[in-house]
């Protein structure tokens, strides 16, 4: 069961990695990424907080620009060059070729935000010539792993049903929304002169809008000196929410696609 | 070709649904959410040598209900509430999308390039952006409060003090948004300290609270001494001495670092210090209610101030006079002002009257204040407020010239006559015991109209003077001229 989703992830790795706008869209994140350290001459600690800002601000942005234009081709490029016929015409499922797919997705997107996480390191050291910063500077770049793979997820799935550059914007839009709606919907619920129905109305949106800015945690690392309260715990949590959504998704996204006429 | 393939889809249903109820639980929570009462904050050391606090639940307190996603990002992670006006639409764009660190960090390398040419007035709308998009850069709150409170100057460097209310403003706000880190509660003290030069329980308030704050900087909690005794409180203080000295004794005792024992010896220098001037200035001697005669504020010393105002052009003001202290270091504070300058109180303003920060201060009111330097027991200093229209726009009808001096701003070797809040210091003519409650200070205050300080209308020819009854010419002499209409300040004795 498993083999046909790893063989179909393993092709897609190498699709990505030869994929060129997926390359330069990387390197210009690296050449950022290097270049960052040099942007502003400010005071000791300004300087650190700018470069942390900078630097995981690049690797997030470069990393969802990857994840959407990585997956909204997938599901449509398979089927315009009629590849997905001699695919399914074999013992493969279709949601084997959906869930391989993804994985494939995800896996590239995890080696260009290791190498990306790696030059962020480098960087960081060579600039500042100090390493205790780093592991709390690595926790960043793992949440937002976990935030492209959800991103993904939901790329995937408008992948199955829309054509490649409606999906850009959907993916994008849902994005922006989802990263949006957490400090908006706080505001709300505690806005006293906010109807009740309204703030009902948010909580459902709040629940049913994939949350992204559950995994923007950069504010403690970058200004350091901030609480956290269980912070593995938060982790644990917003990890396993985005698999929930991940396989909530990849499920529905199957459910489509089997219904759908290739 | 046409090809589908049937799948049972009730367990994928099933799935779909056993999905969201865990994305919602996750997310919402569930049972009562915890108080910040049941946690306690633990201040960790990292390897840097720098101190991050944590909350951690407290021992014998049972595990709160489980809170969700959403309020412990609220509580840990959020960089504040939406507001983002202000940016341009692809600033906007990405700030919204989660990239706001990302854009402060960018404004910010700006606003260091607008430091670096010298156009201040850019700064202020990127420092105000800045710390909306992300409150946690304390930095950015520091920097620009000091900016917004010295930076703005006229020409002879005199800072504009229409905008310190606002520097506090946002003193207040970092304080409020960094409420774990003791920085932004000492920058807003030091503003009163140092700065407003005024009014020290204010600084004493500020500091104590950053004292509270388990992270500050030594050197910077030995401060809070100087506060108490601007502020009278001079028990306290040396209490605060003793104690300080005690803590770091045992901190060098404990790490023998070069900087822990220069706190220590810099503390029990400033205890020896403080012992011998309360001594001198027979503090206890006041306290036990012992006479103070042959202590050194005793008889209080007359400083004999006089003054004279010339409005030699328009805009151009002379401020000359007398102040009977031989030493150098008096500073007499002017202070030229609307009559109905918002908020204002002899020789100063209620610089705390405003929790917004409003980086557009009262641009159509006036408000000057200079120090005048006495040497050779004299003052004599011209101030030119001609070529800054947009300090000073002169556009009331009425203005305010006060004259202030508080023994408590004096520096130590003037206080070892005037002592801490005074006792050693009077004016026959100008000592005020209203203006600043239970202090000893000299005030004069006199109106001045806006024709005379423009010198137009009937004083386009004549020569506004206005001066105190006793002032007397460098030579001794009465002031007497002939071709100048002179205006007598009140004083204690014309009264």
């Amino acid at each position: 069961m498993f083999r046909p989703i790893a063989s179909i992830a393993a092709t897609t790795v190498g699709e990505a990695i030869r994929r060129k706008v997926l390359l330069i869209i990387l390197l210009i994140g690296v050449l950022f990424l290097v270049v960052a350290p040099g942007l502003g001459m400010l005071s000791a600690r300004s300087e650190t907080t700018v470069l942390r800002g900078m630097m995981l601000g690049i690797i997030q942005l470069t990393s969802a620009v990857i994840a959407i234009v990585l997956t909204v081709y997938m599901i449509p490029n398979e089927i315009e060059r009629r590849t997905i016929y001699t695919i399914l015409s074999k013992p493969v499922q279709r949601w084997q070729f959906l869930v391989g797919k993804y994985f494939g997705a995800v896996a590239a997107l995890l080696m260009m935000m290791t190498l990306m996480t790696s030059v962020l390191v480098f960087t960081f050291w060579l600039q500042q010539r100090d390493a205790s910063a780093i592991p709390d500077l690595i926790k960043a770049p793992v949440m937002y792993f976990v935030q492209m793979s959800l991103l993904a997820a939901v790329a995937i799935f408008f992948s199955t049903f829309v054509s490649p550059l409606v999906n850009f914007f959907l993916s994008g839009g849902l994005y922006l929304l989802g990263s949006l709606f957490a400090p908006f919907f706080q505001t709300l619920q505690e806005s006293q002169g906010t109807p009740q129905a309204a703030k009902i109305f948010a909580q459902l949106v709040n629940t049913i809008l994939p949350n992204f800015a559950n995994y923007n945690i950069q504010n403690p690392i970058i200004n350091p000196g901030q609480q956290i309260q269980n912070e593995s715990s938060y982790y644990l949590q917003v990890t396993i929410y985005g698999v929930l959504y991940i396989a909530g998704l990849l499920v529905a996204g199957t459910i489509v696609f089997d219904r759908r006429e290739v | 070709m046409s090809m589908t393939s049937g799948i049972n889809r009730s367990p994928l249903l099933l799935t779909i649904l056993g999905c969201a109820a865990g994305i919602f639980v996750l997310q919402n929570g569930i049972g009562t959410q915890p108080t910040g009462k049941q946690y306690e904050s633990v201040t960790e050391t990292l390897k840097n040598g720098n101190t991050r606090t944590v909350k951690k639940l407290k021992a014998g307190v049972a595990a709160p209900a489980f809170q969700g996603i959403s309020s412990s990002w609220q509580r840990d992670f959020n960089q504040g509430s939406v507001q983002t006006q202000g940016l341009s639409p692809d600033q906007l764009l990405f700030a919204l999308a989660g990239f706001r660190e990302m854009i402060a960090g960018i404004l910010w390398v700006r606003a260091d390039s607008f430091f670096d040419s010298g156009n201040y007035d850019a700064i202020l709308p990127i420092i105000r952006l800045v710390t909306v998009l992300d409150p946690k850069q304390i930095d950015v709150y520091a920097t620009g409060m000091w900016h917004i409170g010295y930076n703005f100057t006229d020409e002879e460097q005199r800072s504009d003090r229409r905008y310190i209310p606002s520097a506090l403003a946002l003193g207040k706000e970092g304080a409020r948004n960094n409420p774990l880190t003791y920085e932004m509660f000492f920058e807003t003290g030091w503003m009163w300290y140092h700065k407003i030069d005024d009014d020290y329980s204010n600084a004493v308030r500020w500091f104590e609270l950053a004292q509270e704050r388990p992270d500050m900087l030594p050197a910077r909690r030995n401060l809070i001494t100087n506060a108490y005794e601007r502020d009278g409180k001079v028990d306290k203080s040396l209490d605060t001495l003793f104690k300080l000295y005690e803590a770091a004794g045992k901190k060098a005792k404990e790490d023998a670092a070069f900087g822990n024992k220069q706190n220590r010896d810099t503390l029990e220098n400033k205890l020896d210090t403080t012992l011998v001037r309360m001594v001198q200035r027979g503090w206890f001697a006041g306290k036990d209610g012992r006479p103070l005669t042959g202590y050194d504020v005793n008889p209080p010393f007359d400083t004999g101030f006089s003054a004279k105002v010339t409005v030699t052009e328009a805009r151009v003001l002379r401020f000359e006079g007398t102040w009977n202290v031989l030493p150098v270091g008096t500073r007499i504070r002017a202070v030229l002002r609307d009559a109905d300058f918002p908020n204002a109180k002899p020789a100063g303003m209620e610089w705390d009257f405003s929790n917004d920060v409003n980086l557009d201060p009262p641009r159509d009111k006036t408000f000057m204040q200079e120090q005048l330097f006495v040497r050779n027991q004299r003052f004599n200093k011209k101030v030119d407020m001609s070529k800054d229209p947009t300090m000073y726009p002169f556009t009331s009808k009425d203005y305010v010239i006060d004259f202030y001096y508080n023994p408590r701003s004096a520096p130590p070797h003037i206080q070892d006559k005037f002592s801490w809040n005074g006792e050693g210091f009077t004016d026959k003519n100008f000592l005020n015991t209203q203006v600043r409650e239970g202090q000893r200070v000299m005030f004069t205050s006199v109106k001045i109209s806006k024709d005379q300080l423009l010198r137009r209308g009937d004083w386009r020819e004549k020569v506004p003077v206005i001066k105190t009854a006793n002032y007397l010419d460098k030579d001794g002499k009465a002031y007497n001229q002939a071709d100048q209409v002179t205006i007598d300040l009140p004083s204690l004795r014309a009264n």
